[in-house]
């Protein structure tokens, strides 16, 4: 059999292929990387940038429930990674922590891009006014097709009356950070984050260092990897492994983390331009954390 | 052997079961069996010394023996010819053929044949015996370096309470080291009679220690064959009974299954069989056919059936503030009672005996056994200084557990060695500083965080909720917060774990420990960088399954600059 064939053979399976990744991603937001290797419909383009990039691991004020490959606003405000979309959209999220009562997050974040440019921005409240905090959060970046940073900052204030006096006034608190991401081909993509370069005032609810993941997208099938550093490197590194599985309108995802060990399960559905996702961790000893979200995303009308 | 004999060379000589000679000294020479010989020197006694040394004579040979003239001589082995006159024999004293003659003091049983306080020293020493026809001698104990001070080589060092004693009693192979071992005193006796037993005094012991009433407990100890016969499996026979009804039939009666070869020793455990409550005295009998000694088939043991008059109620084993380590106890007795008439020892034994309090304690009351009485009542200012006993000497409590769980123990006793209170503790848990104390049947730490001496412990305040923690909001560096849980159990394990935000766990700030349902504990954050942390209690019932979990958020507050 000649190369010649062969390339034949190649192309047609390939568009074979391309059909059926059509079919399933057509109704929920995918992978850029999937979209670039089965799909030519730049209509799905949005809905696909919402999967991929980074992963959840010690999220605090922005913790969506998104599948492992997967960035919403509010993971692009978590951890400084933009959107390859430039398509508007808003998501509203609940993390209840732990089965702690009165320990939950409530948050909202925006997101949308012109040309390259991509920005974010949202607001969160986590627990009752004794030990809890308001946070609102920027971030402002760049995105093309094979790769894309952002700065993020966000700013807290505790609610508690008698909050610590700091530089920035009692209770308050600022941290910035950023991210960047960059393909490395056959579906994979790297990504780097470092949320809390620099701190002033009140010391955040929870100490974050740098991340560093790998993700692979094929057809419906997404793997993410994530190495978690303790801050200023005291303490052993935290690991996480997801994989998401996508059919038609729906995504089921699983992941495991270490430190100690544990596991979570979670399911998105799509409707139209309405993403319903969650997701439930359970902690051997904590107990379960569960997250919620509504994501409205407006599907990109590229070429 | 060979023949003992007066030598007067002019160099030193060493030779075996004869003399060596010091040039310029008078002759030196070990044993002669054809008169009469040193047989055993008892010269350090348990105890004060006094009116108990003894120097027992034997002739060896066949017909008596006049010791008139005879001199006894104690050397001091720290110099050169340090002799010293200590009894001279009168024409009144003999000693038949085969016989023995105890030179001693006024307290050695049997009564001596010549009444001498000896005044011996504790080795390196010597004592010889002078005859009128000049011939010498002389036993030397210790690491003695000079020759006139012993025959051959010289004898061991006895320890305190054992003899000197040539064994057996005709033994001479020409030096001290040869003939004389550390053997129990004889005075009077054959070192080495054919038959004798021996109860090796001190060996008693009971388990438990405190039986409960109406309980039976196992009383160990062991036997020794001092004789130069081996006694056979069930020659020996152990009887025991209570001292106070000496016509009861006996508690056991317990033949020793084993045959103990000359010289060897057994151990032996005997069930008592019920014992009533109170203080009682066990008394521990050998029965042995033939046996020539009967003096040392005898021991007793003082034991306590039940609880003691005195009981521990909190105990300090590693202060914080300078206060010193204490113990506080409660007195059971229905009458006042003189903490004086205690002693206490830790897991150790060193009993440490209370003195500078004052009075008899009142039932039901309160007294503190401290190490540095006048710290602690600079520490607690508000305590009656009266029922502050200082222990001397004070043994040091471990602060630290063992491989079996046990850190230490604390140990009451009667002045007469009675056991009254044993209490084994762990420090498993016990936050540093704080102490234990016995609190709704079980021991705890202390919810005052320097404990409460002299008075009972702290009741707790109901809580709303299973777990909390107070305050929430604790600043970073050396804040602190109590711990609090409240247990639908009446006694639980409990422990306490800190997670972060993200779920790892970065501290635990309480071990398993047993507590009560109601609970407290203080727990410094010292370490914890700023940050949200969830506190997770986890409890399980002492008794049966079941078992909870709960979880409290905490801020560690903290700024960068």
């Amino acid at each position: 059999m000649s190369t010649r064939a062969l390339r034949g053979r190649g192309a047609r399976a390939a568009r074979a292929a391309g059909a059926a990744r059509r079919r399933v991603w057509a109704r929920f937001p995918a992978a850029p990387a999937v979209r670039r290797l089965a799909l030519a419909a730049p209509a799905r383009l949005a809905a696909l940038a919402l999967l991929l990039l980074p992963a959840r691991a010690a999220a605090q004020d922005f913790a969506s429930p998104a599948p492992p490959a997967a960035v919403t606003p509010a993971v692009f405000l978590e951890r400084g990674l933009p959107e390859r979309s430039a398509s508007p959209a808003v998501e509203a999220l609940v993390t209840r922590w732990y089965e702690v009562p009165d320990l939950a997050t409530r948050a909202v974040a925006l997101a949308a891009g012109w040309r390259s440019v991509r920005a974010a921005a949202g607001i969160s409240r986590t627990g009752e006014p004794e030990l809890g905090w308001t946070t609102g959060a920027l971030a402002l970046g760049v995105a093309g097709r094979g790769a894309g940073g952002a700065l993020r900052a966000a700013a807290r204030r505790d609610g508690a009356p008698g909050a610590l006096e700091a530089a920035l006034g009692p209770g308050a608190g600022l941290e910035a950070g950023g991210g960047v991401w960059v393909e490395a081909g056959a579906g994979i993509t790297l990504s780097a984050s470092a949320p809390q370069i620099f701190t002033r005032g009140i010391s955040p609810p929870l100490e974050r260092g740098l991340e560093i993941g790998a993700s692979w997208v094929m057809d419906d099938l997404s793997l993410r990897l994530t190495r978690v550093s303790a801050r200023g490197g005291a303490g052993a590194a935290q690991h996480e492994a997801g994989l998401a599985l996508s059919a038609g309108p729906l995504t089921v995802w699983l992941e495991a983390r270490d430190l100690p060990a544990r596991g979570a399960l979670g399911l998105a559905a799509r409707v139209g331009a309405l993403t319903v996702a969650g997701a439930v961790e359970s902690h051997p000893v904590l107990g379960e954390t569960v997250r919620l979200s509504l994501v409205l995303a407006r599907p990109h009308a590229g070429p | 052997m060979l023949p003992a004999g007066l030598l007067t060379l002019s160099l030193a000589l060493r030779a075996p079961g004869a003399a060596s000679v010091t040039p310029g000294s008078l002759p030196i020479t070990c044993s002669r069996m054809d008169r009469t010989i040193v047989a055993e020197v008892f010269y350090d006694a348990t105890g004060d010394d006094t009116g108990r040394e003894f120097v027992e004579l034997f002739n060896p040979a066949e017909a008596p023996c006049s010791l008139a003239g005879l001199r006894l001589e104690a050397g001091d082995g720290a110099g050169p010819g340090r002799w010293t006159l200590r009894w001279t024999g009168t024409s009144a004293d003999s000693i038949d053929g085969s016989g023995h003659f105890v030179i001693g003091g006024a307290l050695v049983e049997p009564p001596p044949g010549a009444t001498v306080a000896l005044d011996l020293q504790n080795g390196p020493d010597a004592v010889r015996l002078v005859w009128p026809d000049g011939v010498i001698e002389v036993v030397g104990y210790g690491a003695l370096v000079h020759a006139e001070y012993f025959c051959g080589e010289p004898a061991v060092d006895a320890p305190s309470g054992q003899s000197l004693a040539r064994v057996p009693d005709r033994s001479n192979q020409g030096a001290n080291a040869l003939d004389f071992r550390a053997w129990p005193p004889s005075p009077g006796r054959e070192n080495l009679s054919k038959r004798d037993a021996e109860l090796i005094p001190g060996s008693l012991a009971l388990d438990p220690e405190q039986p409960e009433p109406e309980q039976g407990a196992r009383l160990s100890g062991r036997i020794a064959n001092r004789g130069a016969a081996a006694l056979g499996t069930g020659e020996i026979t152990v009887l025991g009974v209570v001292a106070s009804e000496p016509d009861a039939p006996p508690l056991f009666s317990h033949p020793i299954p084993v045959a103990i070869a000359a010289g060897e020793s057994a151990s032996f455990a005997a069930e008592t069989g019920p014992l009533a409550a109170g203080k009682h005295t066990l008394r521990v009998r050998l029965s042995v056919a033939g046996d020539a000694a009967a003096a040392n088939d005898l021991d007793s043991l003082r034991v306590r059936v039940g609880a003691g008059p005195l009981e521990v109620t909190e105990i300090q084993f590693h202060p914080g503030a300078g206060e010193g380590e204490w113990v506080e106890v409660r007195s059971r007795d229905p009458a006042p009672l003189d903490p004086a008439g205690f002693t206490l020892s830790d897991r150790g034994g060193a009993r440490g005996v209370p003195a500078a309090g004052s009075g008899a304690l009142a039932p039901e009351s309160l007294a503190v056994f401290a190490q540095d009485r006048a710290a602690l009542l600079a520490r607690f200012a508000g305590i009656d200084p009266a029922r502050v006993w200082e222990v001397k000497p004070w043994a040091a409590l471990n602060n630290s557990n063992d491989s079996t769980g046990v850190a230490d123990a604390v140990v009451l006793r009667e002045s007469d060695g009675t056991p009254c209170e044993r209490m084994s503790y762990s420090a498993s848990g016990v936050p540093a500083g704080v102490p234990i104390e016995w609190r709704a049947g079980a021991w705890a730490p202390s919810r005052a965080a320097l404990g409460t001496p002299l008075a009972p412990p702290l009741t707790l305040a109901p809580i709303a909720t299973r777990f909390q923690m107070t305050p929430r909001r604790v600043r970073a560096g050396a804040g602190s917060a109590r711990l609090m849980w409240s247990l639908p159990w009446e006694r639980a394990r409990v422990s306490i774990e800190v997670y972060d935000l993200a779920g790892r766990r970065v501290r635990r700030a309480l071990p398993e420990t047993p507590s009560a349902g109601r609970g407290e504990c203080e727990w410094s954050v010292e370490g914890l960088s700023p940050g949200l942390y969830l506190a997770t209690l986890l409890a399980r019932a002492e008794t049966g399954n079941q078992a909870l979990r709960e979880t409290a958020a905490f801020r560690v507050e903290g700024a960068s600059p």
